[in-house]
Protein backbone atom coordinates (compact mmCIF):
# COMPACT_ATOMS: atom_id res chain seq x y z
CA UNK A 1 0.00 0.00 0.00
CA UNK A 2 1.39 3.28 -0.88
CA UNK A 3 2.71 5.80 1.40
CA UNK A 4 2.14 3.81 4.84
CA UNK A 5 3.54 6.25 7.27
CA UNK A 6 6.05 4.58 9.71
CA UNK A 7 5.17 4.37 12.97
CA UNK A 8 7.78 5.63 14.51
CA UNK A 9 9.06 8.40 12.52
CA UNK A 10 6.34 9.48 10.16
CA UNK A 11 6.23 9.33 6.15
CA UNK A 12 8.86 12.69 6.08
CA UNK A 13 12.85 11.76 6.32
CA UNK A 14 14.41 14.90 7.79
CA UNK A 15 17.22 13.72 6.50
CA UNK A 16 16.88 13.35 2.55
CA UNK A 17 14.77 17.11 3.54
CA UNK A 18 18.52 18.08 4.71
CA UNK A 19 20.77 16.16 2.24
CA UNK A 20 18.35 17.58 -0.71
CA UNK A 21 17.84 21.48 0.61
CA UNK A 22 21.73 22.13 -0.92
CA UNK A 23 20.95 20.61 -4.24
CA UNK A 24 17.86 22.78 -4.56
CA UNK A 25 19.60 25.78 -3.93
CA UNK A 26 21.95 25.98 -7.36
CA UNK A 27 17.93 24.25 -9.02
CA UNK A 28 16.35 27.91 -8.20
CA UNK A 29 18.49 29.84 -10.59
CA UNK A 30 17.97 27.31 -13.16
CA UNK A 31 14.58 26.93 -12.95
CA UNK A 32 14.15 30.49 -13.32
CA UNK A 33 15.96 30.63 -16.32
CA UNK A 34 13.97 27.64 -17.91
CA UNK A 35 10.83 29.60 -16.83
CA UNK A 36 12.09 32.82 -18.76
CA UNK A 37 13.02 30.85 -21.51
CA UNK A 38 9.51 29.50 -21.33
CA UNK A 39 7.92 32.99 -21.19
CA UNK A 40 9.85 33.63 -24.61
CA UNK A 41 9.07 30.22 -26.15
CA UNK A 42 7.09 29.77 -29.89
CA UNK A 43 5.58 27.14 -27.23
CA UNK A 44 2.19 27.64 -25.22
CA UNK A 45 2.56 28.30 -21.54
CA UNK A 46 0.53 25.68 -20.19
CA UNK A 47 2.77 23.42 -22.36
CA UNK A 48 5.91 24.26 -21.11
CA UNK A 49 4.86 24.15 -17.82
CA UNK A 50 3.84 20.73 -18.06
CA UNK A 51 7.05 19.84 -19.42
CA UNK A 52 8.16 20.91 -15.68
CA UNK A 53 5.56 18.57 -14.14
CA UNK A 54 5.98 15.21 -16.94
CA UNK A 55 9.67 15.65 -18.44
CA UNK A 56 11.32 17.25 -14.81
CA UNK A 57 14.88 17.95 -16.53
CA UNK A 58 16.31 21.21 -16.86
CA UNK A 59 18.84 20.41 -19.58
CA UNK A 60 16.12 18.88 -21.88
CA UNK A 61 13.26 21.12 -20.96
CA UNK A 62 15.50 23.88 -22.30
CA UNK A 63 16.49 22.49 -25.50
CA UNK A 64 12.88 21.79 -26.06
CA UNK A 65 11.36 25.34 -25.59
CA UNK A 66 14.17 26.77 -27.49
CA UNK A 67 13.87 24.50 -30.21
CA UNK A 68 9.81 24.81 -30.33
CA UNK A 69 8.94 26.43 -33.55
CA UNK A 70 12.02 26.09 -35.03
CA UNK A 71 12.68 22.38 -35.33
CA UNK A 72 10.24 20.23 -36.16
CA UNK A 73 8.21 18.11 -33.27
CA UNK A 74 10.35 14.52 -34.15
CA UNK A 75 13.53 16.45 -34.02
CA UNK A 76 12.89 18.07 -30.85
CA UNK A 77 11.82 15.09 -29.07
CA UNK A 78 15.30 13.53 -30.50
CA UNK A 79 16.94 16.00 -28.97
CA UNK A 80 15.40 15.39 -25.58
CA UNK A 81 16.15 11.29 -25.81
CA UNK A 82 19.67 12.12 -26.22
CA UNK A 83 20.16 14.58 -23.54
CA UNK A 84 17.87 12.41 -21.40
CA UNK A 85 19.89 9.20 -22.57
CA UNK A 86 22.48 9.56 -19.45
CA UNK A 87 19.44 8.56 -17.53
CA UNK A 88 19.33 5.15 -18.54
CA UNK A 89 23.14 5.14 -16.89
CA UNK A 90 20.96 6.48 -13.80
CA UNK A 91 18.40 3.51 -13.88
CA UNK A 92 20.61 0.96 -14.42
CA UNK A 93 23.31 1.77 -11.60
CA UNK A 94 20.18 2.17 -8.79
CA UNK A 95 18.46 -0.83 -10.47
CA UNK A 96 19.81 -3.17 -6.96
CA UNK A 97 18.37 -0.72 -5.20
CA UNK A 98 14.85 -1.83 -6.16
CA UNK A 99 15.18 -5.59 -5.88
CA UNK A 100 13.20 -5.23 -2.86
CA UNK A 101 10.86 -2.32 -3.74
CA UNK A 102 7.27 -3.08 -4.90
CA UNK A 103 5.61 -2.74 -8.42
CA UNK A 104 4.18 1.33 -6.87
CA UNK A 105 7.49 2.17 -6.14
CA UNK A 106 9.36 0.94 -9.35
CA UNK A 107 6.72 3.04 -11.16
CA UNK A 108 6.73 6.21 -9.44
CA UNK A 109 10.47 6.34 -8.65
CA UNK A 110 11.46 7.08 -12.72
CA UNK A 111 9.53 10.31 -12.64
CA UNK A 112 11.80 11.87 -10.13
CA UNK A 113 15.07 10.17 -11.37
CA UNK A 114 17.09 13.68 -12.13
CA UNK A 115 21.18 14.06 -11.41
CA UNK A 116 20.35 15.34 -8.16
CA UNK A 117 18.45 11.99 -6.83
CA UNK A 118 20.33 9.99 -8.78
CA UNK A 119 23.67 11.45 -6.86
CA UNK A 120 21.99 11.22 -3.62
CA UNK A 121 20.95 7.48 -4.01
CA UNK A 122 24.01 6.43 -5.01
CA UNK A 123 25.84 7.49 -1.85
CA UNK A 124 23.14 6.29 -0.33
CA UNK A 125 23.21 2.75 2.10
CA UNK A 126 20.43 0.38 0.16
CA UNK A 127 20.19 -2.65 3.61
CA UNK A 128 16.82 -1.66 4.55
CA UNK A 129 14.11 -0.69 1.60
CA UNK A 130 11.87 0.89 3.85
CA UNK A 131 14.02 3.16 4.74
CA UNK A 132 15.18 3.65 1.36
CA UNK A 133 11.70 4.32 0.15
CA UNK A 134 11.28 7.05 2.77
CA UNK A 135 14.48 8.82 1.88
CA UNK A 136 14.08 8.11 -1.87
CA UNK A 137 10.30 9.80 -1.88
CA UNK A 138 11.02 12.51 0.46
CA UNK A 139 14.10 13.55 -1.69
CA UNK A 140 12.42 13.24 -4.99
CA UNK A 141 9.04 14.21 -4.64
CA UNK A 142 10.78 17.35 -2.21
CA UNK A 143 12.59 18.57 -5.32
CA UNK A 144 9.81 17.75 -7.83
CA UNK A 145 8.00 20.45 -5.97
CA UNK A 146 10.68 23.01 -5.80
CA UNK A 147 11.24 22.67 -9.18
CA UNK A 148 7.24 23.29 -10.05
CA UNK A 149 6.92 26.57 -8.40
CA UNK A 150 10.72 27.90 -9.18
CA UNK A 151 9.61 27.36 -12.98
CA UNK A 152 6.16 29.09 -12.85
CA UNK A 153 7.86 31.60 -10.90
CA UNK A 154 10.73 31.90 -13.61
CA UNK A 155 8.60 32.67 -15.86
CA UNK A 156 6.91 35.96 -14.24
CA UNK A 157 10.27 37.18 -12.74
CA UNK A 158 13.07 35.85 -15.02
CA UNK A 159 13.33 38.42 -16.78
CA UNK A 160 14.22 40.82 -14.04
CA UNK A 161 17.28 38.10 -12.64
CA UNK A 162 20.93 40.49 -13.92
CA UNK A 163 22.49 38.10 -16.70
CA UNK A 164 26.11 39.84 -14.94
CA UNK A 165 25.55 36.97 -11.70
CA UNK A 166 25.96 34.23 -14.35
CA UNK A 167 23.78 31.69 -12.91
CA UNK A 168 23.29 29.37 -15.17
CA UNK A 169 27.08 28.30 -13.71
CA UNK A 170 25.87 27.50 -10.18
CA UNK A 171 24.69 23.83 -10.96
CA UNK A 172 28.53 22.98 -12.16
CA UNK A 173 29.82 24.04 -9.19
CA UNK A 174 27.37 22.14 -7.27
CA UNK A 175 27.43 18.89 -9.14
CA UNK A 176 31.73 19.80 -8.71
CA UNK A 177 31.28 19.21 -4.85
CA UNK A 178 28.85 15.96 -5.78
CA UNK A 179 31.59 14.71 -7.74
CA UNK A 180 34.64 15.09 -5.03
CA UNK A 181 31.93 13.64 -2.73
CA UNK A 182 31.37 10.41 -4.72
CA UNK A 183 35.01 9.76 -5.43
CA UNK A 184 35.33 10.47 -1.12
CA UNK A 185 32.56 7.44 -0.46
CA UNK A 186 33.41 5.49 -3.32
CA UNK A 187 34.99 1.90 -1.88
CA UNK A 188 37.77 2.40 -4.72
CA UNK A 189 38.09 6.39 -4.82
CA UNK A 190 41.41 5.49 -7.40
CA UNK A 191 39.40 4.18 -10.12
CA UNK A 192 36.22 6.70 -9.24
CA UNK A 193 38.90 9.63 -9.67
CA UNK A 194 39.76 8.21 -12.82
CA UNK A 195 36.27 7.83 -13.68
CA UNK A 196 35.53 10.90 -13.23
CA UNK A 197 38.60 12.88 -14.93
CA UNK A 198 38.68 10.61 -17.55
CA UNK A 199 34.98 11.53 -18.36
CA UNK A 200 35.20 15.24 -17.56
CA UNK A 201 38.20 15.74 -20.07
CA UNK A 202 36.24 13.77 -23.11
CA UNK A 203 32.74 15.51 -22.14
CA UNK A 204 34.71 19.17 -22.25
CA UNK A 205 36.63 18.52 -25.76
CA UNK A 206 33.33 17.23 -27.48
CA UNK A 207 30.88 20.00 -26.11
CA UNK A 208 30.60 20.97 -30.10
CA UNK A 209 28.73 17.94 -30.86
CA UNK A 210 24.98 18.80 -31.05
CA UNK A 211 22.05 18.00 -28.28
CA UNK A 212 25.11 17.72 -25.80
CA UNK A 213 25.98 14.15 -27.04
CA UNK A 214 29.54 14.71 -25.31
CA UNK A 215 27.61 14.43 -21.97
CA UNK A 216 27.29 10.60 -22.85
CA UNK A 217 30.44 9.95 -24.85
CA UNK A 218 32.29 11.81 -21.85
CA UNK A 219 30.25 9.38 -19.50
CA UNK A 220 30.93 6.27 -20.92
CA UNK A 221 34.74 6.96 -21.46
CA UNK A 222 34.81 7.09 -17.85
CA UNK A 223 33.09 4.44 -17.07
CA UNK A 224 34.82 2.38 -18.56
CA UNK A 225 38.30 3.67 -17.27
CA UNK A 226 36.98 3.71 -14.08
CA UNK A 227 36.09 -0.08 -14.75
CA UNK A 228 39.89 -0.69 -16.27
CA UNK A 229 41.50 1.32 -13.09
CA UNK A 230 39.97 -0.88 -11.15
CA UNK A 231 40.07 -4.13 -12.42
CA UNK A 232 44.16 -3.18 -12.41
CA UNK A 233 44.24 -1.95 -8.98
CA UNK A 234 42.83 -4.92 -7.95
CA UNK A 235 45.55 -7.70 -9.82
CA UNK A 236 48.30 -5.42 -8.10
CA UNK A 237 46.85 -6.26 -4.17
CA UNK B 1 3.90 26.28 -33.95
CA UNK B 2 0.08 24.87 -33.60
CA UNK B 3 -1.11 23.84 -30.03
CA UNK B 4 -1.35 20.51 -31.09
CA UNK B 5 2.06 19.98 -32.21
CA UNK B 6 2.91 21.80 -28.98
CA UNK B 7 1.04 18.88 -27.36
CA UNK B 8 2.74 16.40 -28.98
CA UNK B 9 5.61 17.23 -28.08
CA UNK B 10 4.89 17.30 -24.53
CA UNK B 11 3.80 14.02 -24.49
CA UNK B 12 6.14 12.03 -26.92
CA UNK B 13 9.43 13.97 -24.46
CA UNK B 14 7.07 12.97 -21.60
CA UNK B 15 7.32 9.22 -22.46
CA UNK B 16 10.91 9.08 -24.16
CA UNK B 17 12.32 10.62 -20.20
CA UNK B 18 10.13 8.53 -18.02
CA UNK B 19 11.05 5.63 -20.26
CA UNK B 20 15.39 6.45 -19.96
CA UNK B 21 14.37 6.45 -16.64
CA UNK B 22 12.74 3.45 -15.39
CA UNK B 23 14.11 0.77 -17.94
CA UNK B 24 17.48 -0.09 -16.27
CA UNK B 25 14.85 -0.52 -12.82
CA UNK B 26 12.56 -2.77 -14.91
CA UNK B 27 14.68 -5.00 -16.97
CA UNK B 28 17.65 -5.00 -13.86
CA UNK B 29 16.43 -5.08 -10.75
CA UNK B 30 14.98 -8.50 -10.60
CA UNK B 31 18.51 -9.92 -12.44
CA UNK B 32 21.50 -10.99 -11.26
CA UNK B 33 24.01 -8.86 -13.26
CA UNK B 34 27.74 -9.55 -13.88
CA UNK B 35 30.01 -8.72 -11.47
CA UNK B 36 31.95 -7.00 -14.12
CA UNK B 37 29.05 -4.85 -15.05
CA UNK B 38 28.12 -4.24 -11.33
CA UNK B 39 31.36 -2.38 -10.72
CA UNK B 40 31.25 -0.57 -13.65
CA UNK B 41 27.58 0.83 -12.83
CA UNK B 42 29.23 1.85 -9.61
CA UNK B 43 31.35 4.42 -11.77
CA UNK B 44 28.37 6.13 -13.32
CA UNK B 45 28.20 8.64 -10.65
CA UNK B 46 31.77 10.73 -10.27
CA UNK B 47 31.41 9.69 -14.51
CA UNK B 48 28.38 11.16 -15.81
CA UNK B 49 27.83 13.86 -12.82
CA UNK B 50 31.97 14.97 -14.26
CA UNK B 51 30.72 15.33 -17.93
CA UNK B 52 27.93 17.58 -16.70
CA UNK B 53 30.19 19.40 -15.11
CA UNK B 54 32.84 19.93 -17.67
CA UNK B 55 29.68 20.20 -19.96
CA UNK B 56 27.82 23.26 -18.63
CA UNK B 57 31.37 24.37 -17.55
CA UNK B 58 32.94 24.51 -21.95
CA UNK B 59 29.42 26.86 -22.42
CA UNK B 60 27.36 27.06 -25.62
CA UNK B 61 29.12 25.60 -28.43
CA UNK B 62 32.30 26.73 -26.83
CA UNK B 63 35.51 24.78 -26.82
CA UNK B 64 37.24 23.17 -23.72
CA UNK B 65 40.22 25.93 -24.28
CA UNK B 66 37.24 28.42 -23.60
CA UNK B 67 37.35 28.05 -20.49
CA UNK B 68 38.16 30.84 -18.00
CA UNK B 69 40.42 31.98 -14.59
CA UNK B 70 36.54 32.75 -12.62
CA UNK B 71 34.81 29.29 -13.82
CA UNK B 72 38.36 27.56 -13.35
CA UNK B 73 38.74 29.01 -10.00
CA UNK B 74 35.62 28.57 -8.80
CA UNK B 75 35.20 24.70 -9.46
CA UNK B 76 39.14 24.06 -8.16
CA UNK B 77 37.48 26.08 -4.54
CA UNK B 78 34.01 24.08 -4.36
CA UNK B 79 36.12 20.51 -5.44
CA UNK B 80 38.59 21.65 -2.62
CA UNK B 81 35.83 22.45 0.06
CA UNK B 82 33.98 19.24 -0.71
CA UNK B 83 37.27 17.39 0.00
CA UNK B 84 37.85 18.87 3.35
CA UNK B 85 34.19 19.31 4.75
CA UNK B 86 32.26 16.99 3.02
CA UNK B 87 29.74 19.58 3.04
CA UNK B 88 27.81 20.39 -0.55
CA UNK B 89 26.24 23.77 0.74
CA UNK B 90 29.76 25.03 1.91
CA UNK B 91 31.39 23.48 -1.00
CA UNK B 92 28.65 25.49 -3.01
CA UNK B 93 28.88 28.68 -1.17
CA UNK B 94 32.71 28.80 -1.58
CA UNK B 95 32.54 27.82 -5.00
CA UNK B 96 30.07 30.70 -5.77
CA UNK B 97 31.62 33.45 -3.73
CA UNK B 98 34.79 32.66 -5.35
CA UNK B 99 33.46 33.05 -8.52
CA UNK B 100 30.98 36.40 -8.29
CA UNK B 101 35.04 37.94 -6.63
CA UNK B 102 36.67 37.01 -9.51
CA UNK B 103 34.04 38.18 -12.25
CA UNK B 104 33.72 41.67 -9.98
CA UNK B 105 37.46 41.20 -10.83
CA UNK B 106 38.32 40.29 -14.38
CA UNK B 107 35.14 42.16 -15.31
Amino acid sequence: MPFVPDERSGPIDWEAVRDMVPLCIPAVPFGLVVGLAMSESAMPLAAGQTLSTTVFAGAAQLATVSLAGIASWWAVVLAVAVINARHVMYSAALAPMFREQPLWMRLISPMVLVDQQFALMSMYPSDDPRSVRRYYLTAGIGFWVVWQLTTAIGIVVGPAIPAGLRLGFAPAVMFTGLVVLSIRTSSTPRAAAAAAIAAAVVSGASVGLRDRLGILLGALVGVIVGSVVESRDRALS
Amino acid sequence: MSGAEAWVIVVFASVVTYASRSVGIWFLADREVPVVVERALRHVGPAVLAALVASIAAGDGGSWPSIDVPELSALAVAAAVAWWHRNVLWSLSAGLVTFWLLLAVVG
